[in-house]
């Protein structure tokens, strides 16, 4: 029997980051889950796959956490979507995450490059 | 606010769905729009959306309360499931209801006499206190009063100590005159236990002194029967033996003070009187003291000791060889009981082991038969932890109903126990299923439902969904995994079925040679009635001789009495007898501690012929000497054989300690032993005096009878009222409910280990039974095989008989050692048998094979019937 490995697994793994991008993404405007995926994958120039599994928990999560907000509509193809957006609180967060992302891919940076931040000081 | 109504979780789940369909919609849409067909596009977002209904699930959890709805899920799913199959839901259920049952039944005997908390104030600090009469070998005797005030006074270990025993007594200016047992103790008797009234008040020290009114404290149950509980009976005044007396108490409902052992009436007392202790050497007090806060009882068991070592240096003829014994009240209190209710508690843990292994069984049966149902669970996304939780869940609800109704089934149990078993053996109004016993059957419920579910849960989690899905439900490992589980349970089931049985055996065996010991005398039509006169109306002997005289003389006059005597204590009287001294004359006079004693019974010329015991030597008793005191007295063989070895005892003078300067008598016969206490005990040593001799007041007539003893009760009782109508006639009821009383404990105790091992048995072989027709289904088609290639009828018997015969000898060889590693347990319960004893091991092992050999027989004789060409095409 092939070993799976656990949806929920995967979702921790990205937590951090998944809702990092899902919140930069909210920023933009209101979206509904297919859009965020979409955006998610074009604006890391198609490096990015948000998996189903993993997006609509979060999605949920964050809406549970109150930083993002839904709502049902009609769109443009006459289909009721749902559709979040971000929460003052929502914003909060973003800022807060993007600034700890920083500090970390920054510090990643400098982990992996050790020699370079030596010769640099 | 994390719990809502049904109806908001019901329209979320209506909008995840929605809002995943959109999703799809929209990735189909946009592959269209990029040129794919319709249904590649939807086949290629199908592929990458994965698994919606995971997707779904992971996605609810984060709503938050997922726990609470997957468990109430799994409810529902399993209730549903079990309604689905009642045979075996009812099956299952009965049997886990008559496992936890007994267990509760059990359990709630427990709490009651060895886990709840006594009506004392620090009852761990209270320590019963007797002389350990190291010659005598009796560890716990009676102590004296100038023993107990020496102790008392020089103990530093105890913060106070008290005295008390036990006696009868009888009560008048209360409607009819009753005899009623009641204990007198020193006056700080209540302030040791640390119990207070109820109504009124407990003793203080001046109630014991001479000048003070005479007082009583009544217990709550005297108190409703006798005077209907009226409150105020508080300075009401009575008389207790013809002396008045003044109420100033009632204890409360929940007190009792009750030690039995060397209680000298053998009942719990009904009422309290205050005395106050004189140096005196007789041996009769029960002690009961508080140890100083931090004081151990091995430290103060020690001091003691040294005290006691001391007053024997100090008078060697009096207290020589004497030590003193420390019992932890709730040790005392549990006595004799403790034993025997750890041996059943350990029986029914044995049944309810059974029934788990069975429901066990029958759970792997149905996992095997479910295995599609759980495949296509698992396939459509539920994880091996979900479906373990599911059959947990599921085994949850069985064991809980189960204890449900084993609740109900303790509750008829426990009425049954409390009506079956021996008086004063258990506090019965104290017994009953209460808050601590539902929490036990609540704890066992749970454990059983997790110890007999876990197994065929984490069996069916291993479920491979291709396998299963393809199987036709043979020879995969699988079935063999179970198969082998099913006979480890079989196994294990015979074994336990074993050992209860074994012990259930030994103890069937000891009693019915316990039941067969001669007592030494015929019991038979012989009716007993106690009369205590009271000390005040009857002062001088001769008084108290002459209405004894005039009682036997008149009940022998009643038409159908063959003959009527009288002794002080008769046969299996329940309360403490007489024990003393003696010296023989003309021996040089031995230590202190090594001197002759005997126990002593005074009665009249007519007892040996009433109630039957052989004259072996010489002669009985006169009528003149039972009328008067001539020195005379008969001994028992035991005593001729002890102190008399090789020679006539006939003739010989010896004098008995039971009064100061006690008189030479001469030995003028030798009578046969009777079992004065106990089937199970040698006779001791026995002395028989007349009453002029040694004038009891308290005397208990015996009447041999030509027909039923009992129709001459009221006869009886209107003589000794024709006599003194004051007079209360107490023990009304005969000879054989005596002898059947000493032996109640040890048939109670039989009988209860001999019905669980019953229940053992019959949940064993029903086990074996079920397990062997669940094979014969799982192998009709290799039986149809093989009787296709010419297998005869006995061939198919012996194939599936021979496996389950295996299964029982494995059982039976562990039980066997099994029962030699616990029927030790049993040693002191048993009489006259080995806890090894081969007999009982070889014919339970016997019939333990011939059930399997029929639970067994039964499904393989319809293996026989297999018709091979129906078996090959049915799959």
């Amino acid at each position: 029997m092939p070993k799976k490995t656990p949806y929920r697994n995967r979702i921790e793994l990205l937590q951090g980051t998944l809702d990092l991008l899902i919140l930069q993404t909210l920023q933009w405007g209101p979206q509904h889950g297919y859009g965020i995926s979409q955006a998610i994958r074009v604006n890391s120039g198609e490096v990015l796959q948000v998996d189903t599994g993993s997006l609509y928990p979060a999605l949920h999560r964050l809406e549970r956490q109150k930083a993002i907000s839904a709502e049902w509509k009609i769109s443009e193809n006459n289909q009721q979507v749902k559709v979040y957006r971000l929460t003052a609180n929502g914003k909060k967060q973003l800022a807060n995450e993007r600034s700890r992302w920083e500090q970390l891919s920054e510090a990643i940076g400098h982990a992996l490059n050790p020699q370079k931040k030596e010769s640099e000081v | 606010m994390r719990l809502r109504p049904w109806s908001r979780r019901r329209a979320r789940e209506a909008e995840l769905d929605a809002e995943l369909r959109s999703h799809l919609e929209m990735a189909v849409q946009d592959r269209v729009e990029r040129g794919e067909t319709l249904e590649e596009a939807e086949a290629a977002v199908r592929r990458e959306f994965g698994n919606a209904g995971l997707i779904k699930e992971v996605t609810r959890e984060m709503w938050g309360w997922m726990w609470l709805e997957q468990i109430l899920q799994d409810v529902r799913y399993g209730a549903r499931f079990l309604r689905r199959a009642p045979g075996f839901t009812s099956v299952a259920v009965l049997t886990l209801a008559l496992g936890i049952g007994a267990n509760t039944a059990i359990f709630s005997v427990v709490d009651a006499v060895l886990l709840r908390a006594l009506p004392y104030r620090d009852a761990d600090r209270l320590v019963t206190l007797w002389e350990d009469n190291r010659s005598g070998n009796h560890p716990r005797n009676v102590t004296s009063a100038a023993n107990f005030l020496e102790l008392q006074s020089q103990a530093k270990s105890f913060e106070e100590m008290a005295a008390f025993f036990d006696m009868r007594l009888n009560l008048t200016g209360a409607g009819e005159p009753v005899a009623v047992p009641i204990q007198v103790g020193t006056t700080n008797l209540f302030t040791v236990l640390g119990a207070n009234a109820m109504l009124g008040r407990t003793f203080t020290a001046e109630d014991g002194e001479p000048g003070h009114g005479n007082v009583i404290v009544l217990s709550y149950g005297f108190w409703q029967r006798q005077f209907g509980g009226a409150r105020d009976v508080i300075g009401k005044t009575v008389a207790l033996d013809g002396a008045n007396v003044t109420i100033i108490g009632v204890m409360p409902a929940d007190f009792k003070w009750f030690i039995k052992e060397n209680s000298r009436s053998g009942q719990p007392p009904e009422l309290w009187v205050p005395t106050r202790l004189r140096q005196a050497r007789g041996r009769y007090l029960s002690s009961v003291g508080r140890l100083k806060p931090g004081v151990t009882l091995a430290e103060a068991q020690a001091e003691l000791n040294t005290i006691m070592s001391r007053l024997g240096q100090e008078q060697p003829e009096y207290n020589a060889n004497m030590g003193v014994t420390l019992v932890g009240v709730r040790e005392q209190l549990a006595g004799e009981i403790k034993t025997p209710l750890l041996v059943l508690l350990g029986a029914v843990a044995f049944v309810l082991l059974i029934a788990c292994a069975n429901v066990a069984n029958l759970m792997l049966a149905r996992a095997a038969s479910r295995s599609k149902e759980i495949a296509i669970r698992a396939a459509l996304g539920a994880g091996g932890g979900r479906i373990i939780r599911q059959l947990l869940t599921e085994s949850l609800l069985l064991s809980l109903m189960g204890g449900a109704l084993g609740v109900g089934l303790a509750m008829w149990g426990v009425a049954a126990l409390v009506a079956l078993s021996p008086p004063n053996l258990i506090g019965s109004e104290q017994v009953g299923v209460s808050l601590p016993v539902l929490g036990f059957t609540l704890g066992v419920s749970i454990l059983t439902g997790v110890v007999f579910g876990l197994l065929p849960a984490l069996e069916a989690s291993r479920t491979d969904a291709n396998e299963a899905l393809k199987e036709t439900g043979r020879g995969n490992t699988r079935s063999r995994r179970s198969r082998r589980a099913r006979a480890a349970f079989v196994v294990v089931q015979i074994a336990l079925a074993l050992v209860l049985l074994v012990g259930a055996g030994l103890m069937v065996r000891s009693f019915t040679r316990l039941v067969a010991v001669d007592p030494g005398f015929d019991p038979k039509n012989l009716l007993t009635l106690r009369v205590q006169l009271p000390a005040r109306k009857y002062k001088e002997d001769p008084k108290v001789v002459n209405f004894y005289r005039q009682a036997t003389e008149q009940l022998a006059s009643l038409p159908g009495v063959r003959s009527v005597s009288l002794a002080n204590y008769l046969p299996f009287y329940t309360g403490l007898g007489a024990r003393t001294a003696f010296t023989i004359e003309g021996q040089p006079a031995p230590a202190p501690d090594k001197r002759p004693s005997t126990d002593v019974r005074v009665t009249d010329e007519n007892y040996f012929r009433t109630l039957g015991i052989p004259v072996l030597q010489g002669r009985t008793f006169t009528q003149q000497e039972a009328t008067e005191d001539r020195h005379t007295i008969v001994i028992s063989e035991a005593l001729a054989r002890k102190y008399f070895p090789g020679e006539n005892p006939l003739g010989k003078r010896i004098a008995v300690t039971m009064m100061e300067n006690p008189p030479m008598n001469e030995i003028i016969g030798v009578v046969a032993d009777v079992k004065y206490d106990k089937l199970d005990a040698e006779a001791y040593p026995m002395v028989y005096w007349t009453l002029p001799q040694l004038t009891y007041s308290e005397m208990t007539l015996v009447v041999r009878t030509e027909g039923d003893p009992l129709a001459l009760a009221a006869p009886a009782r209107r003589v000794i009222q024709s006599i003194d109508p004051a007079q209360p006639v107490a023990d009304l009821r005969t000879m054989e409910s005596w002898v059947g009383e000493s032996v109640a404990r040890a048939r109670f105790g039989t009988l209860l280990l001999t019905v669980f091992a019953c229940i053992a048995l019959l949940l064993a072989s029903v086990g074996i039974y079920g397990v062997t027709a669940y094979t014969v289904t799982q192998r009709t088609h290799e039986i149809g095989i093989r009787v296709a290639l010419g297998a005869q009828a006995s061939d198919v018997l012996r194939l599936i008989v021979g496996h389950g015969m295996r299964l029982a000898l494995i059982g039976v060889a562990v039980g066997v050692g099994g029962a030699l590693l616990l029927t030790r347990v049993l040693g002191t319960l048993l009489f006259g048998v080995s806890p090894t004893d081969l007999a009982t091991f070889i014919s339970v092992a016997s019939v333990l094979m011939l059930v399997t050999f029929l639970a067994c027989y039964m499904p393989a004789r319809r293996a026989t019937k297999v018709d091979p060409m129906l078996a090959l095409r049915s799959e």
